[in-house]
C-alpha cells in the first residue's frame, strides 16, 4: 500500500484528502479487503501518488493517470468499495477524479463565470450537466500547472467544507457522485463532483462566492433562454447569414427573446427609420453587431451603427463591409465563444473594424466620437481575421497585441470596462436608438449582471460600446506605462484615441470615395499607412507585415504557397 | 561614370537650391505683406524657416499628390487629388473648392460664347475664332 507518501509541500486539496486517507488507512476495515483488492488499490494508489508528487509536473502526466484513474474508477465502481460508503471510499473517489478535476480546477476558479456563460452559447444543446462538463474540456489544457497552486489554496477551503458537508451526509454522498456524476467525473470540474450531487449551483463552486452567486444562476436562465431563443430565431430567419448572426445575439440576448425585436420601445421607432434604408445590411450589421455587444451596455451600439449606416444611405458600404464581418464573425463567434480571451480580442478588433465601417458611414459624424467607441465596445464581437484583415491593416500591430494578450487580462478588462461603460452611459447623448439589441453582451460574468439592468435606459447602452472600446485601449495603455496613472491622464488618452480613430475612418472613407469607390480597401489603408510614414519606398507593406503579424494573418495578407493545392488564396 | 553622377547630382543639388532660393523670394515678399499689415516684424531667421518649411511641404504634397491620383488609377494629377489634399484645413479646402468652382463657371461661360460666336459668325471667319478659342484656352 502506498501509504506513506510524504505530502506535497502544495497545500494543495490533494495533498490534504491524501494526508485524510493516509491518517484513515489504519482505521478502515478494508485493509482485510484491501488484499483481494489489493492489487486494484495499489494501482490506484501509484496514479494517486504520482498524481500528487507530479502534480505540477506536465499536464500530460495527469492525463495519462486521469487515464489509468478513469479505469480504476471503473473498477472501482463496480468493486464493492462502492458499497462501503466510508469516508475512505469517499475520498479516493475524490481522489480518483480529482486529478482530472483538479487539472481543471485553475481555469474553473480563475473562470468560473465567464466560462460557463461562455460555454453557454457554444453548446446550445447541451444541458446543464454539460455546461460544466464542457468546461474542463476547453479550459484544462490552457491552464494547468501555474494556476493549480493559487486557486488550489482557494478550492482546498472549498473542498473541506463540501467534503464535510459529504462527510456529514455519509452514505448518500459517497453513492451520489458515483452513481450521478459518473461521467462527469472524467472532465467535470472538481467542484463539481462533489456538489453536483447534493449541491445545486449555489454551492457548487464556493470559491466563487467571492462574485455575486446570482450571476451564476442567470446565466443558466439565460442559457435556457438563449436556447429557447435560438429555436425561435431559427425559423424566422431564412438567410443563412441572418441565422448564425440571429442565433448568437440570441444566445447572448439574455432577456430578449426575439433576435432583431425592439427591446426598448423609445429605441423601435429609430430602428424602423434605419431599416427602411439597409434593411438587410442593417440587419447583417445589426446581427453583428448585436452579437458583439453585450447584453445591456452594448444594446444601442450595434443599432447605432445599424442606422448610422442606414441614414447615410451607404447600405452598400456597408453590406459590404458588414458581409465580411459577418461572416468572420458568426465564424469566428462559434469558434470562439468558448474561448473566453479570445472573445475580447476578436471583440476589440471588430470593434475597430466596425468602427472604421461607421466612420466610413460617417465622415463628420457629430456622433462621431460615439460610433468611435461603438465598435470597439463590440468586445463580443468576434470577429476574426478576415473581416479584420480588410480593415485592420492599419493596426496590425495593436490588433496583433489585443490577440496576443492573455484571456484573464481581457477578461478583466473587459469587466471593469463594461463597469465603465454603465457608469458613461448616461453621459452620451444617443443617436436614435438603438433597438434591440440586448445583443450580445460579453457572454462574460458582466451578462449575468447586466440583464436586470438592460431595461434601464436606452441612451446608456448607446454609450458603452464606445467607451467600453476606448477604456480597453486604455488599459492596454496603463499596462504598457509600467508606472501608475491618474484616471484623468487615461481619460484624455481615451479621447485622443477617439479623435484618432475618427480622423482615421474618416480619411479612409475619403481615400475610398476618391478612387470612386463606396468599400474601403486594402489598397486605401496603404495609402493611409504611407501618408503615416509607416510605410515609405524603403518599407513596403509586406515588411512590416512580416515584422508584426503572426503567421495567421500574414498568411491572410501575403499569399504564400501551401502544400495544398491552392497557391493564392482564394478571394 | 561616376563623375557623370556626380555632376547630376550637383545639377539636381544646383537645381534644388536654385528652386529654394525663388520659394524663399516669394515667402519674403508674402511675409512682408503680412507683416505690414499686422504691423509684426518678422526676422529674417523666421522668414528663412518658414520657407524651408514650406519647401519640404511642397515635396510632401507633391508625393501625396501623386499617389493620390494614382490611388484613382490615374496619370494626372487632377482637382480632385488637390482637394483631397486640402481636406484637413477647412478654410483651405472650402477656398480651393471656390476657386475650382470660378474656373469651371468660367470655362462654361467661355465654350457657350464660343459657340454663339461659332453659330453667328460665318464659315471663313470660323477657323480664325477657333484658333483664338484653342489659343485662349
Amino acid at each position: 500500500m502506498a501509504d506513506s507518501y510524504s505530502p506535497d509541500n502544495e497545500p494543495t486539496t490533494r495533498t490534504l484528502l491524501r494526508r485524510v486517507l493516509d491518517t484513515e488507512y489504519p482505521r478502515t476495515p478494508r485493509r482485510p479487503r484491501s488484499t483481494p483488492a489489493g492489487a486494484r488499490k495499489a494501482l490506484l494508489e501509484t496514479p494517486f501518488s504520482m498524481r500528487l508528487r507530479s502534480q505540477t509536473k506536465t499536464a500530460a502526466k495527469r492525463r495519462s493517470h486521469r487515464g489509468r484513474s478513469i479505469d480504476r474508477l471503473a473498477h472501482i465502481q463496480t468493486s464493492e468499495r462502492l458499497k462501503e460508503q466510508t469516508p475512505r471510499t469517499l475520498l479516493e473517489n475524490i481522489l480518483l477524479t480529482a486529478p482530472e478535476s483538479s487539472m481543471v480546477m485553475p481555469e474553473s476558479v480563475v473562470k468560473p463565470v465567464p466560462a460557463p456563460q461562455v460555454m453557454q452559447p457554444s453548446s446550445p444543446e447541451s444541458s446543464r450537466g454539460s455546461l460544466e462538463l464542457q468546461l474542463p474540456e476547453l479550459e484544462p489544457p490552457t491552464i494547468l500547472a501555474p494556476g493549480l497552486l493559487a486557486p488550489g489554496r482557494r478550492k482546498q477551503r472549498l473542498r473541506l467544507s463540501v467534503f464535510q458537508q459529504g462527510m456529514d451526509q455519509g452514505l448518500p454522498l459517497s453513492q451520489e457522485p458515483h452513481g450521478n456524476t459518473d461521467a462527469s467525473f472524467l472532465t467535470s470540474s472538481p467542484n463539481l463532483t462533489f456538489a453536483t450531487p447534493f449541491q445545486p449551483e449555489s454551492v457548487q463552486r464556493p470559491g466563487l462566492a467571492r462574485r455575486p452567486p446570482t450571476r451564476r444562476a442567470v446565466d443558466v436562465g439565460a442559457f435556457l433562454q438563449d436556447l429557447q431563443n435560438t429555436c425561435v430565431a431559427l425559423a424566422p430567419s431564412g438567410d443563412s447569414l441572418n441565422t448564425p448572426a440571429a442565433t448568437l445575439p440570441v444566445d447572448t440576448v439574455l432577456e430578449d427573446t426575439q433576435p432583431f425585436s425592439q427591446p426598448l420601445t423609445g429605441h423601435s421607432s429609430s430602428m424602423h427609420h434605419s431599416l427602411p434604408c439597409s434593411s438587410v445590411s442593417a440587419e447583417r450589421v445589426v446581427s453583428f453587431r448585436t452579437r458583439s455587444s453585450g447584453p445591456r451596455l452594448q444594446n444601442d451600439s450595434p443599432r447605432k451603427p445599424a442606422q448610422h449606416l442606414a441614414g447615410k444611405a451607404e447600405e452598400v458600404a456597408a453590406l459590404a463591409v458588414g458581409s465580411p464581418n459577418n461572416s468572420s464573425s458568426i465564424s469566428g463567434e462559434g469558434g470562439l465563444e468558448p474561448l473566453q480571451d479570445e472573445v475580447g480580442e476578436e471583440v476589440e478588433e471588430m470593434m475597430e473594424e466596425s468602427l472604421c465601417v461607421s466612420k466610413v458611414k460617417e465622415a463628420a459624424g457629430t456622433q462621431g466620437s460615439a460610433r468611435a467607441e461603438e465598435p470597439e465596445t463590440h468586445t463580443e464581437v468576434t470577429e476574426a481575421k478576415g473581416s479584420w484583415r480588410a480593415v485592420e491593416d492599419k493596426e496590425p500591430e495593436g490588433s496583433s497585441g489585443d490577440k496576443d494578450t492573455s484571456a484573464s487580462s481581457k477578461l478583466a478588462s473587459s469587466t471593469p470596462e463594461f463597469h465603465q461603460a454603465g457608469q458613461l452611459q448616461f453621459l452620451e447623448p444617443a443617436p436614435p436608438a438603438s433597438t434591440a439589441v440586448l445583443s450580445s453582451e460579453p457572454l462574460e460574468p458582466v451578462s449575468a449582471r447586466l440583464p436586470p439592468k438592460a431595461r434601464t435606459a436606452g441612451p446608456r447602452q448607446r454609450r458603452d460600446p464606445y467607451k467600453t472600446g476606448l477604456s480597453h485601449y486604455a488599459k492596454l495603455f496603463s499596462f504598457y506605462a509600467k508606472m501608475p496613472m491618474e484616471k484623468k491622464a487615461l481619460e484624455m488618452v481615451e479621447k485622443c484615441l477617439d479623435k484618432y480613430f475618427q480622423h482615421l475612418c474618416a480619411d479612409l472613407e475619403v481615400f475610398a470615395a476618391h478612387a470612386g469607390r463606396k468599400t474601403v480597401t486594402l489598397e486605401d489603408l496603404e495609402l493611409l499607412m504611407r501618408r503615416q510614414g509607416l510605410v515609405t519606398e524603403k518599407v513596403s507593406l509586406h515588411v512590416l507585415v512580416e515584422r508584426h503579424l503572426p503567421l495567421e494573418y500574414r498568411q491572410l495578407l501575403i499569399p504564400c504557397a501551401f502544400s495544398g493545392n491552392s497557391v493564392f488564396p482564394a478571394q | 561614370m561616376e563623375d557623370e553622377e556626380g555632376a547630376d547630382e550637383q545639377q539636381q543639388f544646383s537645381y534644388q537650391q536654385r528652386l529654394k532660393a525663388a520659394v524663399h523670394y516669394t515667402v519674403g515678399c508674402l511675409c512682408e505683406e503680412v507683416a505690414s499689415d499686422r504691423e509684426v516684424p518678422l526676422s529674417k531667421q523666421t522668414v528663412a524657416a518658414i520657407s524651408e518649411v514650406t519647401f519640404r511641404q511642397c515635396e510632401n504634397f507633391a508625393k501625396d499628390l501623386e499617389m493620390f491620383a494614382r490611388h484613382a488609377k490615374r496619370s494626372t494629377i487632377n482637382t480632385e487629388d488637390v482637394k483631397l489634399l486640402a481636406r484637413r484645413s477647412n478654410s483651405l479646402l472650402r477656398y480651393i473648392t471656390e476657386k475650382n468652382e470660378e474656373i469651371a463657371q468660367f470655362n462654361l461661360e467661355r465654350k457657350a460664347k464660343k459657340k454663339k460666336k461659332l453659330e453667328d459668325e460665318n464659315h471663313s471667319v470660323q477657323p480664325a475664332e477657333a484658333e483664338v478659342m484653342e489659343s485662349e484656352n
